[in-house]
């Protein structure tokens, strides 16, 4: 069969089909980010802190941004300035008693792989690894 | 428009536009208040020291090693291709007579440190109190300050530690560079380094460490009482550990 004339009786429908394979992936992105800009991200449940948590060394939403700046302060000036001032890692420990149900949840959410625990100690007592595991968890949503 | 007149207006419209992008991370960024430069730093007005005497010094002890290896998480994996030491005992002999001594070397904390001034990243740096110390944030594990240092005193970590016996004090990570840094941590909180501590408990008492710019303390009266000696003086590194009976 000769392929031009082949073309030239099915014109509509070839274009038609060629549409469909162009707009396809247009049409499916942006409907799928509409949709997700309507749902908003996914956002990581943290554990709630301790009981005995009173205060924040900063408040909740300047910590939510800016904790990183606040550690990375306070190693400069502890290790370049040999200032111990009363915020540590281990202040972090006292109320957030899980690194894994607390830090690591939103950092696996955002991909962002940190390797401070491969050198400091975070203190994770028994009690709240068998909490976890027992799933008596009290969870903190922080979209709300 | 003439040259001239281009080029100016350009500039000021750059100029105009660095200043503008600029002036954003100062008014996004929100920090805490006060930063280290506006406080004093409590490093200053101290110069430690230590005094090493040998005569006392007991070969076979390695009280002090075990300590530093305990307080400080110092890597051993028993094999001498990776395993690290911070104070170390070497043998010294001298072949025209029968002269042999057991000596701890340990960074020597110098004046003129070599590997500070090689650190390609200002990860080795000289505190104020005399203490050379390792920002291991900062390292990226060059081996500058290994090739630098006179004394052998740095060391690699080619592999991950996989001991951990004092939980205070952080491990190092795999791929930077760590030498004795005197126990900064326990020597900022006022107590002194745990190869001393050892050394005055389970040892001979032959290692003390103090405050050189004191000219009252114990150490500045022993460097003024008894002849003492520094390895490699002639290099001019000006180190800060003395050895009695050298």
């Amino acid at each position: 069969m000769d392929i031009t004339k082949w073309m030239k009786d099915n014109q509509t429908r070839l274009i038609a089909v060629i549409a469909v394979i162009i707009l396809a992936p247009l049409v499916y992105s942006s409907v799928s980010y509409l949709v997700a800009v309507r749902n908003g991200p996914d956002k990581p449940f943290l554990e709630k802190p301790d009981a005995k948590y009173q205060d924040c060394v900063r408040d909740t939403a300047y910590m939510r941004i800016h904790h990183m700046d606040l550690l990375k302060e306070i190693r400069e000036e502890f290790v370049r300035h040999g200032i111990r001032g009363e915020i540590r890692l281990r202040t972090c420990a006292e109320c957030h008693t899980s690194r894994e149900r607390f830090c690591n949840r939103c950092h696996e959410t955002v991909n962002l792989n940190l390797d401070c625990f491969g050198c400091h100690y975070y203190p994770e007592p028994e009690a709240a690894v068998q909490q976890a595991l027992q799933g008596g968890e009290e969870w903190i949503d922080e979209s709300s | 428009m003439d040259r001239r007149k281009f080029l100016k207006r350009s500039g000021a419209v750059l100029a105009a536009g660095t200043s503008g992008a600029l002036q954003l991370p100062v008014l996004t960024s929100c920090g805490t208040g006060s930063s280290a430069a506006d406080r004093k730093s409590p490093l200053a007005g101290r110069k430690w020291g230590m005094v090493i005497d040998l005569n006392r010094c007991d070969p076979e002890c390695t009280a002090c090693l075990e300590a530093c290896r305990k307080e400080n998480n110092v890597a051993f994996h028993n094999d001498k291709r990776w395993d690290i030491h911070w104070i170390r005992k070497i043998r010294v002999k001298n072949p025209a007579n029968s002269w042999e001594k057991t000596v701890p070397v340990l960074c020597n904390h110098c004046e003129n440190p070599p590997c500070v001034q090689v650190c390609p990243v200002q990860a080795t740096y000289k505190r104020e109190d005399g203490i050379v110390i390792v920002d291991h944030h900062r390292c990226i594990g060059c081996r500058y300050c290994m090739v630098a240092c006179p004394y052998n005193a740095r060391y690699f970590n080619y592999k991950e530690n996989p001991e951990w016996p004092n939980k205070d004090y952080p491990k190092r990570s795999h791929g930077v560079a760590e030498s004795c840094n005197f126990c900064a941590h326990l020597v900022d909180q006022g107590k002194e380094p745990a190869c001393v501590t050892a050394c005055r408990k389970s040892g001979n008492r032959a290692i003390t460490f103090g405050n050189l710019k004191d000219s009252n303390s114990e150490i500045s009266r022993m460097i003024a009482r008894a002849p003492t000696q520094r390895i490699r003086e002639d290099l001019g590194t000006e180190p800060k550990v003395y050895y009695m009976g050298l």
